[in-house]
């Protein structure tokens, strides 16, 4: 699969490995691989995100991530589905940080110092990112995936990611139209 | 109108796409939660096997999820 990768694909798959590697997480998530978007220049994946206002706005997308993490990497959608079962996420998560501590439930965090250094496996969220973009790039008919795929892929895969995008104004649709839609012209970029 | 109201909730309450997010949800949450706590029994000192005794699952199944940790 990664041969149809372009090597600004392959360059944010390579910097996710580093965002993990830094926030001393277990496996490669697919949070990482929107982080390593974030850091990316000159490609069609950064072109879509600057058009759509993201550039210099990384402190709050990390702000966003840091504090879905701390609801257990749960989404908005998921707050309100729980709600609905009369089960208060934000009441749960404020009574086990009591007990155990701020950010208690955030899975991500690095567990014990002196681990030994080993390849991080990626994690399922993010192997499915990998395969929707391929699944995106064969719809749209491109040969190769690039990054701008992969940051489709993260805009129509339901969950935190989406969520913390949109808010931000990156949606699927949005990022289609500043890459492939109208004029024309803009979409050559990168 | 507020028979309409009630109606229309219920009605979607029998929604399975509600159903189904709640339920997944309330799964990913509980993942969290354990692993919260098994952090905490372990940190405590508590052994596998009384850790899995009040889980009610096998030592093995705990030791296999967590025991990397």
């Amino acid at each position: 699969m990664f041969e149809r990768f372009t090597k600004d694909a392959r360059a944010v798959v390579e910097g996710a490995v580093l965002q993990a590697e830094r926030a001393g997480a277990e496996t490669v998530e697919a949070e990482h691989m929107l982080l390593a978007l974030l850091d990316r220049e000159g490609s069609r994946g950064s072109f879509a995100l600057a058009s759509l206002g993201l550039a210099g706005r990384r402190d709050s997308v990390e702000r966003d991530l840091a504090e879905a993490r701390r609801r257990g990497g749960l989404s908005r959608a998921d707050a309100d589905a729980l709600s609905g079962l009369g089960i208060d996420l934000s009441e749960i998560v404020s009574r086990v940080e009591e007990a155990h501590g701020e950010g208690a439930l955030d899975s991500g965090k690095g567990g014990g110092g002196g681990r030994r250094a080993r390849r991080r496996p990626f994690a399922q969220g993010a192997k499915g990112v990998l395969t929707q973009s391929l699944r995106i790039a064969l719809a749209r008919r491109e040969r190769h995936i690039g990054d701008e795929h992969l940051l489709m892929a993260l805009t129509v895969r339901p969950g935190v990611l989406s969520e913390v995008l949109a808010d931000h104004g990156v949606t699927h649709e949005a990022v289609t139209r500043v890459l492939y839609g109208g004029g024309g012209g803009v979409a050559e970029a990168g | 109108m507020t028979e309409a109201t009630d109606l229309a909730e219920r009605a979607g309450d029998r929604d399975p796409r509600v159903g189904l997010r709640a339920v997944s949800a309330l799964r990913r949450l509980l993942e969290q939660l354990e692993a919260v706590q098994v952090r905490s029994a372990r940190n405590q000192g508590w052994s596998w096997q009384e850790i899995a005794a009040e889980l009610g699952v096998s030592r093995q199944a705990v030791h296999k999820k967590y025991g990397r940790q």
